[in-house]
């Protein structure tokens, strides 16, 4: 077992049972026969040895042990509690905590704890006066009255509560915001400002509380490749790149199974048997490399491997036979061509195997990804290898939207997504293109596309977005939004659609704003692929 | 499909460590549970393929789960686990109806090829 990683989650427990121990002790004295209290002891005491024990702290381990032997006979009646008995074990209890502490600083254990044992054997033969001396190695310290360990549990919900109430508050706030424009205040605005920046840092702290490393995530990677590689006769050496990069702890749980498939499909599809590897020179041990960094505020991870690479030529013929139209096919990028094995039913691996069936599952790592608010994209060199390359937000739930129009509706987009936002005279819609630096953007009407009645005006606003194209790839094209109006920017606390909500299409999120209405929260790439495919 | 197993500790750090030894060995762990009482109300609950419980946990200790878990006539291993010099207890929890056992300091090796060596389900 590697320790290492345990020893935060050991300390803390141990912690805690240290803790029952003294208040197990402290009872014991004043009312000797309380069998539950001997049974708890007894419980404390065998959870700080088996866990000593697998961390390798074999003084802890032996000590907790003698004191867990006794115990046993104190509940077997063998042998009865006496104030003794106490006087020892608390002295133990002390010396358990210093070589908790000195394993908490990395100080070495090596210290005789044979004194302890002893006094321990003679407390329970009855014969007191065998106290031990502090020994120089444990120094025998008075407890130091109350002291609180500076490292907290606490559940993972709570901070999903924190987050959703920090959420909450910037509904508020933003409420205040609006109010506090109409004002003519000066002591209000100010009030509002600062109320606004502690609650921006009070966001920070929460968000930053919720990091994990990926590391932990990716320490189970090598084992999972040693299993691959066993169960398909292949050699696969992982590396590991920018392991310590902080991801927000929902984000990471989501990450987990994606991840797997694609390093599954790695060993299984993209790297060669030894003997073809032999064969285009390459060594026969493969490699894949998992890199994670951050880019913006934006963490990439890329899984890449040196196997065979994706046949997309295999891959087009597959999209023919199942129906893709030629003349689509001769259109799409190589980009676009690679995204095909996101469709449910291609890969381009012919075999289907125990290990990653035929490519099933990467339209649900696309659509997993796609749900933490990320982006997929795949690159591909014939014979030379595949990177997978995940695009995800650092941390989740608040985004900062945009405000909109249409009709008698507000609906909010992601400001990520927009470029600009401008204000021309309607007439210049009509042809359904905008000229912006010599280019055609098309424009789609957000009215029409909600089916809703939009506001007859001399002007119209724009809000120019990025629009990836329906596969998530591709050059990025611009795309104009026509909307009756646009209002302030506002920290957007998003909730998930539950159902039957969530069936609706074009719309991703929830929020409540500050007045109590809810708005949604606009999937924009789900609506301008619905325009343009309906040249609405 | 991967063996659901539902794991039995009072101390989280064997609940993650086992957790992590299991789902690295490609078993799906599909609870866990801080005592015997838990572990008997899960596994009627989850119906795993798998029940790992430790010996000395509170309100119910793991002989009495092990043992009301067989009277629920579920189609369950159950695997004991506890900590080196405990063998002739873990014989008893043999005798009323768990498969196999481990003993802690955990080695995933030996876990997995316990939990391999079940046999049949």
């Amino acid at each position: 077992m590697d320790t290492s990683k345990y020893k935060a989650l050991y300390l803390q427990e141990t912690g805690e049972h240290l803790k029952g121990v003294e208040k197990g002790l402290l009872t014991l004295e004043k009312d000797p026969v309380d069998a539950a209290s001997v049974d708890a002891l007894f419980r404390h005491y065998h959870s700080i040895k088996g866990m000593s024990a697998s961390m390798g702290y074999d003084p802890l381990a032996k000590l907790a042990h003698a004191q867990e032997d006794l115990l046993d006979k104190i509940r077997q009646k063998k042998i009865p509690f006496s104030a003794d008995i106490a006087g020892a074990l608390l002295k133990c209890l002390d010396a358990l905590r210093n070589l908790v502490a000195r394993v908490e600083e990395d100080i070495p254990l090596d210290v005789d704890i044979s004194p302890f044992v002893e006094a321990l054997k003679a407390a329970a033969e009855g014969s007191p006066s065998s106290a031990p001396k502090p020994v120089a190695a444990v120094e025998e310290t008075a407890p130091e009255g109350l002291k609180l360990s500076h490292v907290m549990k606490v559940e993972g919900s709570v901070f999903d509560d924190l987050l959703a109430t920090v959420g909450d508050l910037f509904m508020v706030l933003s409420a205040f915001r609006a109010l506090s424009h109409e004002s003519r205040s000066v002591a209000v605005k100010d009030g509002i400002y600062s109320l606004g920046k502690t609650v921006n840092t009070l966001h920070g702290s929460i968000l930053s509380a919720r990091m994990l490393p990926i590391a932990d995530l990716t320490e189970g990677l090598p084992r999972v490749i040693r299993d691959l590689c066993k169960a398909c006769g292949k050699d696969v050496e992982l590396k590991l790149e920018g392991a310590d990069l902080r991801l927000d702890r929902a984000i990471l749980e989501s990450l987990g199974s994606p991840l797997v498939h694609i390093i599954r499909n790695a060993v299984d599809h993209g790297i060669e048997e030894p003997v073809e590897r032999a064969r285009s020179g390459k060594g026969a041990k493969g490699s894949i490399t998992v890199r994670a960094y951050s880019k913006k505020d934006r963490a990439v991870i890329e899984v890449s491997d040196d196997g065979r690479g994706i046949n997309t030529e295999k891959l087009k013929e597959k999209a023919r036979a199942k129906g893709v139209p030629e003349a689509r096919l001769k259109t799409m990028t190589e980009k676009e061509v690679l995204m095909l094995i996101c469709v449910p039913g291609l890969s381009s691996s012919d075999k289907v195997t125990d290990i990653s069936g035929r490519g099933v599952g990467m339209d649900v790592v696309k659509e997993a990804i796609e749900g933490l608010g990320g982006a997929l994209e795949i690159e591909s060199v014939p014979g030379q290898g595949t990177n997978i390359i995940l695009e995800l937000p650092l941390t989740t739930s608040i985004t900062k939207t945009l405000i909109v129009t249409v009709g008698s509706e507000q609906f909010l987009l992601p400001i990520s997504r927009i470029v600009k936002v401008l204000e021309v005279r309607s007439t210049e819609t009509l042809k359904g293109v905008y000229q912006i630096e010599g280019a055609d953007v098309p424009l789609i009407h957000l009215a029409a596309a909600l089916c809703m009645k939009h506001a007859e005006r001399p002007f119209s606003t724009i809000i120019v977005v990025e629009h990836r194209g329906e596969s998530g790839v591709g050059a990025i094209n611009l795309v104009g939004v026509i909307v009756d109006d646009f209002g302030d920017e506002i920290d957007a606390y998003i909730k998930p659609l539950l159902p039957p909500i969530s069936k609706l299409g074009g719309v991703s999120g929830i929020t409540i704003m500050g007045d109590g209405r809810p708005v949604f929260l606009l999937d924009l790439p789900h609506i301008i692929s619905k325009c343009l495919r309906q040249g609405i | 499909m991967a063996k659901r197993v539902l794991i039995a500790d009072d101390t989280v750090f064997f609940r993650v460590a086992l957790n992590e030894i299991l789902t690295t060995g490609g078993y799906e762990v599909v609870g866990e549970a801080a005592n015997g009482a838990e572990a008997a109300e899960l596994a009627l609950k989850l119906k795993p393929d798998i029940v790992i419980l430790d010996v000395v946990m509170p309100v119910k200790n793991g002989i009495e789960a092990a043992k009301e878990i067989t009277k629920l006539k579920l189609p369950v291993k159950i695997v004991m686990c506890t900590s080196l010099g405990y063998e002739p207890i873990v014989e008893e929890a043999i005798r009323s109806g768990a498969s196999a056992y481990i003993i802690k300091p955990l080695n995933a090796e030996k876990v997995l090829n316990t939990l391999a060596g079940l046999g049949p389900f």
